[in-house]
């Protein structure tokens, strides 16, 4: 086996890659790349069994066919350090795979490509297409509400939904909660539902670009697949029920509050420098026209803030906790937020006031 | 302004209300609790009981041999859970500052009632009445100025009676009180204290209050403040369940994890119908187990768990029978921590299937 290619071209694939490899993993093969020489491109494979990413590039030197897997990090170490207009030729010599570049030689370990795990034959069931710029929104928009470690493992994802010419994403962690839906007119997808578990869903985001470009996604039985036109992902999918959003969402909240957005981060991120930091909790006092933040800690430091709103009605105090308040406003685009609350027990509504296709639960606490 | 509590303990409340409700219990010896083939306790007993020496919590084997007639009955919880709902409403008409202990005691805090002209005495008398009209059962009360005083006054003229500490007999009253009087002394500290020739809260009030401290911990200053009649408590309104618990002893004891783990499985349900009135969100903060081997150890394994797993018992199960040593078991337990006012700051969202979901 043997090809060669400009270092540029090469180490874009191999960062990709790179993302799903496990850095320290039980099993040695899946710190290793698969490289994979066949029809004039370049094959390079990554995974620890859960998310696997493929990328190609085609070939434009001469190249022999041929599979080796090689240790990623040190490859990718190797070929981000040479200078940028190196040209590389990769060959595999006896049980060596080597890289030359200039007048430099790098000699790798190799093992082989026959025992590097494949993710098992499965079937697409649901396929769509849409804009990297809209997956991105649909994942963006939730992934911080995911849980992280909960024993209820299937709230450490993001549930993906289909349901006629819908897209939906929710993430929940029990105590906050956020979706994201995006309308088609031009399909009509089965109802489906499946969960993504944390690490592909980080992989994700951080794979695509927020462009028109369109990405092709394939639901299986236990597999999501998004094919793009660099790379292609799959992940295994949680096993498990995800919970009802339908059910928390709050209604009948008549306390609605209309502000700036960027007035409002501002004020809870200096407000949350002096609220307790490990519960991080904020009190809002709401009356007509303006709302009051205040924040304490135990060194009996404080907090207050009192930003201008919308909003006509009585007057309410609840706690939250700052974090997730922030999280939701950094999600938010436009400068409009609305806010809907009911009583100082029940959950908050939060939605940006000019794009109603995310929205954002979040219950309080008692301060 | 003067504080004035009552304290309100009903006259042995099980038996009472099945002498109240069945007139062949009225004039023989009877014990609320298990039977005694079964290994069971004395919970409640009668005041005929009482004279053969027959206490509670006594293993109603143990009461037998003391009171051969005792007539054993079977509680009925549900029953004695109404009737003080019943009590709980009557206190509810003097003053919302109530601070229940268990069913059938309770301390009131009247001291901004203007009720019977401020009287606590008066109050106490009235509520006394009240329950006996209106249940049939006789209840003692306490009145002092502080809550332990009050408590100790409503066991001084049982049964049916009435004890006033006024604040200017407080001092009198504390001094001459045998220290296992003081609630938190039991037999161990009692025996700590009349060790050191400490028996009244006078010999107390001699001691010194840092050799108190060095011999019996954060407990030493309260023993020394209560010998002074000093309890700055004020009443408890918002009292937050600290765990939940079922146990079960067994009528024979068992040998094999299989055997423990069935018994996990009958207990199981009965644990998650009491957590989930006490947390409707079902967070806990730990799970645990116990054992009670046959030469009556205790052991108790118990970790940090977030939701209430059946499978986790199993693991904690391992881990006490490790220190079994080939002992019989003859009770064993499950209980939770629950999250405490802090842990639980954060409100989670009422989705139905998480709450449900163990």
């Amino acid at each position: 086996m043997k090809f060669s290619i400009s270092r540029e071209k090469f180490l874009q694939p191999l960062q990709l890659v790179s993302g799903a490899v496990e850095r320290r993993h039980t099993l040695p093969i899946l710190s290793n790349v698969l490289i994979k020489v066949s029809e004039g491109a370049l094959w390079l494979t990554g995974t620890d069994l859960e998310v696997e990413l493929i990328s190609s590039v085609s070939l434009e030197g001469d190249y022999q066919e041929g599979e080796i897997t090689v240790p990623a990090k040190k490859l990718f170490d190797i070929v981000r350090g040479l200078s940028e207009q190196s040209d590389i030729i990769f060959e595999v010599d006896a049980n060596k795979a080597v890289v030359r570049a200039g007048r430099g030689r790098y000699t790798l370990s190799t093992l082989s490509a026959s025992d590097y795990p494949n993710l098992e034959d499965w079937e697409g069931e649901v396929e769509f297409e849409l804009s990297r710029a809209d997956l991105k929104r649909l994942i963006d928009s939730t992934h911080f509400s995911m849980a992280q470690q909960d024993v209820r493992y299937y709230l450490n994802g993001m549930s993906l939904e289909t349901e006629e010419k819908t897209v939906r994403t929710v993430a929940t962690d029990g105590h906050r909660l956020a979706l994201c839906r995006l309308h088609y007119d031009n399909i009509n997808l089965p109802a489906r539902q499946v969960i993504i578990p944390r690490k592909g869903v980080l992989e994700i985001t951080r794979l695509i670009e927020e462009d028109d470009k369109l990405l092709k996604v394939q639901i299986g039985s236990n597999h999501i697949r998004i094919f793009s036109t660099d790379f292609i992902f799959t992940s295994k999918l949680v096993d498990g029920r995800f919970p009802d959003y339908r059910r928390v969402l709050p209604k009948g909240g008549d306390k609605e509050v209309n502000a700036s957005k960027d007035v409002l981060k501002s004020a809870f991120s200096r407000a949350a420098i002096l609220s307790n930091e490990k519960f991080r909790g904020v009190r809002l006092n709401l009356a007509s026209g303006e709302l009051k933040i205040t924040a304490n800690n135990p060194e009996q430091e404080e907090a207050e803030e009192i930003v201008e709103v919308d909003y006509q009605g009585d007057e309410l105090e609840i706690g939250f906790n700052v974090a997730y308040l922030i999280d939701v406003l950094n999600s938010i685009h436009s400068d409009k937020v609305k806010i809907s609350l009911a009583d100082s027990n029940s959950s908050a509504l939060i939605e940006d006031a000019e794009d109603d296709s995310a929205l954002y639960v979040i219950m309080p606490m008692r301060l | 302004m003067a504080r004035k509590f009552i304290h309100i303990d009903m006259d042995c409340f099980y038996a009472a209300v099945e002498m109240r409700d069945n007139p062949a219990y009225r004039n023989v010896p009877i014990a609320i609790g298990g039977r005694s083939e079964y290994r069971g306790v004395v919970s409640t007993c009668n005041y005929i009981a009482r004279k053969y020496g027959v206490r509670s919590a006594m293993p109603t084997a143990h009461a037998k041999r003391l009171c051969p007639e005792l007539v054993l009955v079977p509680g009925r919880m549900p029953v004695y859970a109404d009737i003080s709902k019943q009590i709980r409403g009557i206190f509810a008409r003097y003053t919302d500052k109530i601070e229940p202990l268990s069913l059938d005691e309770a301390y009131l805090d009247v001291s901004d009632s203007d009720m019977m002209h401020g009287s606590a005495t008066l109050i106490a008398n009235d509520i006394r009445k009240a329950i006996f009209n209106e249940t049939g059962l006789t209840a003692s009360a306490g009145v002092a100025p502080c809550k332990f005083v009050a408590k100790i006054a409503s066991d001084e003229n049982k049964p049916n009676g009435l004890c006033v500490v006024s604040p200017q007999h407080l001092d009198e009253f504390v001094r001459e009180l045998p220290l296992g009087k003081i609630p938190g002394v039991g037999k161990v500290t009692l025996q700590k204290l009349n060790h050191l020739g400490l028996f009244t809260c006078d010999d107390v009030r001699r001691y010194p209050f840092d050799q108190l401290v060095k011999r019996f911990g954060k407990f030493g200053p309260v023993i020394w403040d209560r010998s002074h009649a000093i309890d700055p408590r004020s009443l408890n309104l918002t009292r937050e369940r600290k765990s939940v618990g079922v146990e079960r002893t067994l009528s024979q004891d068992i040998q094999t994890p299989d055997e423990c783990l069935s018994m996990i499985d009958s207990l199981f349900p009965k644990l998650q119908e009491r957590l989930r009135k006490a947390s409707p969100s079902q967070r806990i903060h730990t799970q645990g187990i116990k054992l009670k081997f046959s030469d009556f150890q205790l052991t108790t394994v118990e970790h940090r768990f977030p939701l209430l797993d059946k499978h986790y018992f199993q693991q904690l199960l391992d881990e006490a029978m490790a220190r079994r040593n080939n002992r019989g078991i003859r009770l064993i337990g499950l209980h939770v921590g629950l999250p405490t006012q802090r842990d639980t700051e954060q409100l989670s969202l009422p989705f139905p299937e998480l709450e449900s979901s163990c």
